[in-house]
């Protein structure tokens, strides 16, 4: 993660802030920072979206492609996470040194989607056993402010949420199967994302925790819970990430809270992406990174 | 992931036999009442054996056996570091954690692959917390874990494992940390489950199927480390989280006495020390 020096005065200052509800930039402790989204903006793309999260960018691509099922899943479609961290969002990420990083935010990623009631990857099944729509989420982190996981899941969840895949109608014929694509560019489905979670990143600060942490929060925090929250209040994956632990009864009071974040968080970005899609495409945007 | 071409790796593409045979019926295991396949209760676990310094070569190691999951660990260091970039004040801790091939249901690679890599970065976050790493500046730990046979639990037995081989090692630590782990089946929390028990995506889409696993630092109430996959309601991680902290801290008797045991012998062996 991008690396930030602070004094131990500074950070002395942050944590005591936290411990009175007040933060370096103003917020409270469970207040989001500004939050833009965008969707549909790569055309190569069955579904892109853009984040901005303050200072952390984060552009997701969706593709899919018709390949071969698991042989253990043979009724099921597949969902592949690929996370870049791109040398733009920090130096250190050159080379491999975002590699783990990326590691990490994929297993993350694919661990908080891996429940069947989140997403239904039955739906993406062609024919069984032979043929399914493979799903390659791609996520490229452009700028590094803090926060990275959850603006990932938020950016994913987006981006499922504007793809769309062509209609196939599978004809079986003599034994032959036959798989036709629709010549309709407009004949598409989408993805029912509404159950798909959003993580919850709650960090540790002193006595208390804060959501959405900043880069300088993150450099004070020892240790941090993750949690991918559903609208319905449920917890699809749970992680604690950092170098300090956590006492079992600030973990109780980090899941509370965390739930209570990840819901109204759900919600609100359903209804934006919902009244997003009802508009369309209105104008042809250029420049989209401003 | 680039090519293995040192070794000949067989058929670029081959799928275990079993892939293709019906999955067997999913154990019951809804019902509270119900004695599960291997006879215990769901508050049960399975018998553990624990020994150290099985590597004579190593600074410190440890063997844990939990029935059919077997993991062995040894710890090399605190030892220079080389790379001059890598400087800190801080002690290093660097985690290495791999399935042998044959330990799994369905082969695996040589090269670690992305749960194995998911693994050492958990352990790693598990470990770290207990370690006194201000204690070896300038210098490095290294922690091996290979499993040899995956029979459920694995990360749980494996933190267990990791910090009673850093003891042995001699690593100054604030704690032992002690792994446990349930599976969450409806109203119902097994404790330690096996292979067959344990959480896979090829459930069934209820609410509350799923797993935890959580690491321990008993004498402190730290947790260390806690993960947990499937789709689950707050009430029953947090009973489940409970269950496992209490696992914990019935295991951490048994690991401490493992350490006695290693320690008397070290002294019988050679008084002087």
């Amino acid at each position: 993660m991008a690396e930030i020096h602070l004094s131990d005065a500074e950070k002395t200052f942050i944590i005591h802030g936290v411990q009175d509800n007040l933060r370096e930039d103003g917020r409270g402790c469970e207040d989001y920072r500004h939050l833009e989204i965008e969707t549909g903006l790569v055309s190569n793309t069955s579904g892109s979206a853009k984040i901005r999260l303050a200072n952390t960018e984060i552009l997701v691509g969706v593709k899919a492609e018709l390949g071969e099922p698991y042989p253990e899943k043979p009724d099921k479609g597949r969902l592949e996470f690929f996370v870049d961290c791109s040398a733009n969002a920090t130096p250190e990420f050159e080379g491999r040194g975002g590699e783990e990083l990326a590691t990490e935010l994929s297993s993350m990623l694919a661990r908080a989607y891996q429940c069947p009631s989140c997403l239904d990857l039955r739906k993406l099944s062609v024919v069984e056993g032979k043929q399914c729509w493979i799903i390659y989420v791609d996520v490229l982190v452009l700028e590094y402010g803090g926060n990275l996981f959850d603006a990932a899941s938020i950016a994913v969840k987006a981006a499922l949420f504007n793809t769309s895949i062509p209609t196939l109608t599978v004809s079986h014929d003599e034994g032959h199967v036959e798989i036709d694509l629709s010549d309709d560019p407009y004949d598409v489905q989408r993805i029912e994302v509404t159950a798909a979670p959003c993580i919850v990143t709650l960090s540790k600060l002193g006595h208390s925790h804060v959501v959405d942490a900043s880069s300088k929060e993150e450099a004070c925090c020892l240790a941090r819970l993750m949690l991918g929250v559903t609208e319905k209040g449920t917890v699809t994956a749970m992680k604690k990430e950092g170098s300090g632990s956590l006492d079992t009864s600030s973990v109780e009071d980090m899941l509370q809270t965390g739930r209570r974040v990840g819901q109204a968080l759900n919600k609100s970005l359903m209804e934006v992406l919902m009244s997003d899609d009802k508009v369309g495409k209105k104008q042809h945007l250029t420049g989209f990174l401003r | 992931m680039p090519a293995d071409s040192r070794r000949i790796n067989g058929p670029e593409k081959s799928i275990s036999p079993y892939a293709f045979s019906k999955p067997c019926k999913d154990i019951k295991i809804t019902e509270p009442s119900l004695q599960r396949k291997d006879g215990r209760n769901p508050d049960n676990i399975r018998p553990i054996f624990l020994k150290t310094g099985l590597i004579t070569q190593a600074q410190g190691s440890a063997y844990i056996e939990q029935d059919g999951t077997k993991v062995i660990c040894s710890v090399y260091g605190p030892r220079a570091v080389i790379r001059k970039e890598e400087f800190s004040m801080q002690g290093q801790l660097t985690c290495d954690f791999k399935f042998t091939t044959f330990s799994c249901h369905n082969r695996r690679q040589y090269q670690q692959d992305a749960e194995e890599k998911d693994f050492s970065v958990q352990l790693l976050e598990a470990l770290e917390p207990a370690v006194l790493l201000h204690k070896f500046p300038k210098a490095q730990v290294n922690i091996m874990v290979t499993v040899l046979q995956n029979d459920g639990s694995v990360l749980a037995a494996s933190v267990t494992c990791a910090s009673v081989a850093l003891a042995d090692a001699g690593i100054e630590m604030y704690d032992l940390v002690i792994g446990s782990s349930a599976r969450i089946s409806g109203a119902t929390i097994l404790m330690d489950p096996c292979a067959t028990e344990e959480y896979s995506d090829k459930d069934s889409a209820h609410v509350n199927n799923g797993s935890v696993t959580v690491g321990l630092m008993p004498s402190l109430n730290q947790i260390s480390a806690v993960t947990s996959k499937g789709e689950l309601e707050f009430e029953h991680l947090n009973k489940a989280m409970k269950h496992c902290v209490s696992m914990c801290v019935d295991l951490y008797p048994v690991c401490q006495q493992a350490l006695a045991v290693a320690m008397e012998t070290r002294i019988n062996a050679d008084p002087k020390t």
